[in-house]
C-alpha cells in the first residue's frame, strides 16, 4: 500500500436523492446469499421446518377457505365446486401477497440492531421478508391442484401461465413489503393498521366472488385496484384453465412495477437515515 | 509511522430525533394539531479531523455521550456524515458494542452466519472461520442455543470473536471488553495485541483506561463530539482523569 493509493471508500454527505445505483447494486448482488440464508432462518425459526410447522403451512389456508366458503353459502350466493375453487385459489395468492407485506413491514425495524452495526444494503431486509412469503406460499399450489383433481376440474396447458403470474403477484409483493418497510421506520403504528387495510382489500378483490358477477355500479374497482386483474387472471388460468387476457396480465404487470418503482425509489433515499431512525 | 488507515477531515454529525418515544401515526396526527414538530438536535460529532496511520492503535476516551461511537460508525460506513469527509484505506471490521446478534431468537451459530453475510462476507469464507470463531467464545453447546438466552459477556465474546477472527486491515472494537469476564478479556487483550503486531490499524473505545493505557500507542480524548487532545497514552490519559475528578476543567470550556 503506499502514500498516495486511493481510498478504499470515502464518505461524504449525500445531496442527491438516491444512492449510486451501480455500487449499490454490487454490494446487494455481493451479499445475495444473505437474503437466502436469512429465509431460512426465518422459517426455521418459526418451526416450518419440522412436520407439523408445514402442515400448518396447507392446514391454515385449507381451513380459511373453508371458513369464508361457509360464509359464501350462509349468505346464499351460488356455491358450486368451481366457486369453492376459485375461493381457494384467489386466496391462497391473495395471502402470498398479504404475507409479504405483513412479513416486511417490521423487517427493517426489526433489523435494528444489523442497521445499528453493520454497513450493507438495508432493502435486502424487506427481500429476505417477501422470500419467506414466496416459499410459504409454493406448496399451497400443490394443495390447490390436489382440490382441483378432486373436484374433477380441466387441467390444461394453459395452466403454466400460472408461472408469469405468480412471478407479477411476488413483484407486486416485493413492492409492497420495501415500501411498507420504509413507512413503518417512520411511522410505527402502520403495523397494527396492516391488518385492516389487508381485510378491506380481501373483501374488494374479486375472491368471494367472481370478477363477472360485480355489479356494473362496481365496475370502477378493476380499475383502481392493482389486485382485480391479476386475481381475475388467476383464477381463469387455475381454475377455468384458459388462458389469461394479455390486457390484464399487462395492466398487472404495470402496477407491479409501479409499486416497486415508487417502493424502492421511497427507500433508497431514505435509507441512508435508518440507522438514526430505528 | 505507516500509510494513511483513515482520514476524517471536519466531520460532523447532526442527530435530529423526535421527541416522542416511538415516531408513530398518532403522535404526528396530535402534533399537526398543536402545529408544531418537537425535534431535538444532537451534535454528536462536531468539526472532528483526525488521521490514524496503519500500524497505530488509537485509544479513544470521553464522557459517556462524546460522541465515541458515532464517530465510529460514521468510519465504519453505518451512519452518512452531516457535513465534512472521511477516507477510508482498507477493509474495516467493526465491533460495535455487540454487533452480532441482531436477532435474538436465532443462535448464535445463525446470528454469526447472517452479520458475516451482511457484513459482506461469502458464505464459505464464514464457514472457514467458524470454528475458530466458536472456538475462541468459547460458549459450548449454547453457540446452538438461541441467543436471547445468552448474557451479556455471551454476547460480547461472540461479537468480539467474529470480529477478530475475520482478520481486518481496520479493526474498531466499541466498548465490547466491558462485560467479559477477567478471563476472557485476557485473552482478548492478547489477541488483540497479536493483531497490533500485523501493521493493521486499531481503534479501541473503552472507558477501561488502564486497558487503554496498556494496548493504545495514542490515545484521542473526545468531549461533547469535539477532539480535545490527542497523543502520548499516558499524557491524554492523565488529563482525561484530571479532567474527570475536576468535573467541568477549564481546558475543555476554553475549547467547547
Ligand atoms: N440514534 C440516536 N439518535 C439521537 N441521538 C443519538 C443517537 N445516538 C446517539 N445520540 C446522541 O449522540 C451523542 C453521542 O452519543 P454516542 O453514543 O456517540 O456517545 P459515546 O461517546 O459512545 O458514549 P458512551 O461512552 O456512553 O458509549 C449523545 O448525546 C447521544 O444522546
Ligand atoms: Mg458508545
Amino acid at each position: 500500500m503506499n502514500a498516495r493509493a486511493l481510498p478504499t471508500e470515502v464518505f461524504e454527505p449525500f445531496h442527491s436523492a438516491l444512492p449510486p445505483l451501480k455500487p449499490y447494486w454490487r454490494a446487494l448482488w455481493a451479499r445475495r446469499g444473505f437474503i437466502s440464508e436469512f429465509s431460512r432462518s426465518d422459517l426455521r425459526e418459526k418451526h416450518f421446518d419440522s412436520l407439523f410447522g408445514q402442515l400448518w403451512l396447507i392446514l391454515n389456508p385449507l381451513l380459511l377457505s373453508g371458513v369464508y366458503f361457509l360464509l359464501i353459502v350462509i349468505i346464499g350466493g351460488h356455491s358450486d365446486k368451481t366457486r369453492y375453487a376459485h375461493l381457494t385459489a384467489c386466496l391462497f395468492l391473495f395471502y402470498a401477497i398479504a404475507n409479504a407485506m405483513i412479513g416486511g413491514v417490521k423487517s427493517v425495524t426489526a433489523g435494528q440492531r444489523l442497521i445499528l452495526n453493520t454497513a450493507f444494503p438495508r432493502i435486502m431486509l424487506p427481500m429476505s421478508a417477501t422470500l419467506v412469503s414466496l416459499i410459504r406460499f409454493l406448496p399451497t399450489i400443490a394443495v390447490f391442484l390436489v382440490i382441483k383433481g378432486l373436484l374433477g376440474l380441466p387441467f390444461t396447458f394453459q395452466m403454466f401461465w400460472a408461472i408469469p403470474i405468480i412471478a407479477i403477484a411476488f413483484l407486486l409483493g416485493l413492492g409492497l413489503a420495501i415500501l411498507f418497510s420504509c413507512i413503518n421506520v417512520y411511522f410505527r403504528d402502520i403495523a397494527t393498521f396492516l391488518p385492516y387495510f389487508n381485510r378491506s382489500w380481501l373483501y374488494l378483490s374479486p375472491i368471494l366472488y367472481e370478477a363477472s358477477a360485480l355489479k356494473p355500479e362496481l365496475r370502477p374497482l378493476e380499475h383502481i385496484n392493482p389486485l382485480f386483474p391479476l386475481l381475475d387472471s388467476w383464477s381463469r388460468v387455475m381454475v377455468h384453465g384458459q388462458a389469461p387476457s394479455f390486457s390484464q396480465l399487462g395492466i398487472s404487470l404495470l402496477w407491479a412495477l409501479g409499486f416497486l418503482i415508487i417502493g424502492t425509489y421511497f427507500f433508497l433515499s431514505r435509507e441512508r437515515e435508518f440507522a438514526v431512525r430505528v | 509511522m505507516g500509510d494513511l488507515a483513515i482520514s476524517v477531515q471536519n466531520l460532523n454529525l447532526i442527530y435530529k430525533t423526535t421527541i416522542d418515544k416511538r415516531p408513530t401515526l398518532k403522535a404526528r396526527m396530535k402534533s399537526l394539531g398543536r402545529g408544531t414538530k418537537l425535534t431535538r438536535i444532537v451534535h454528536a460529532v462536531n468539526d472532528l479531523s483526525i488521521d490514524i496511520p496503519y500500524g497505530s492503535v488509537l485509544g479513544v476516551v470521553g464522557a459517556n455521550g462524546a460522541g465515541k461511537s458515532t464517530l465510529m460508525r460514521v468510519i465504519s460506513g453505518i451512519l452518512p456524515p452531516t457535513a465534512g469527509r472521511v477516507e477510508v484505506y482498507g477493509k474495516v471490521s467493526t465491533l460495535l458494542a455487540l454487533g452480532v446478534g441482531f436477532n435474538p431468537s436465532m443462535s448464535g451459530r445463525e446470528n454469526v452466519l447472517l452479520g458475516g453475510l451482511a457484513a459482506g462476507m461469502s458464505r464459505s469464507e464464514i464457514d472457514k472461520h467458524f470454528e475458530e470463531i466458536a472456538d475462541f467464545a468459547e460458549l459450548g453447546d449454547a453457540i446452538d442455543a438461541p441467543m436471547r438466552t445468552y448474557s451479556s459477556g455471551m454476547y460480547a465474546r461472540l461479537g468480539f470473536s467474529v470480529a477478530v477472527t475475520v482478520r481486518p486491515d481496520i479493526l474498531i472494537v466499541d466498548e465490547a471488553l466491558s462485560t467479559g469476564d477477567a478471563r476472557f478479556k485476557e485473552k482478548s487483550l492478547n489477541k488483540m495485541k497479536e493483531l497490533r503486531s500485523d501493521a493493521r490499524a486499531l481503534i479501541l473505545v473503552s472507558h477501561a483506561l488502564g486497558t487503554i493505557q496498556d494496548m493504545c500507542n495514542e490515545v484521542a480524548w473526545m468531549h461533547k463530539g469535539k477532539l480535545i487532545q490527542r497523543g502520548e497514552p499516558g499524557k491524554v490519559v492523565q488529563a482525561y482523569q484530571e479532567f474527570l475528578e475536576v468535573g467541568k476543567s477549564a481546558v475543555v470550556d476554553e475549547d467547547v
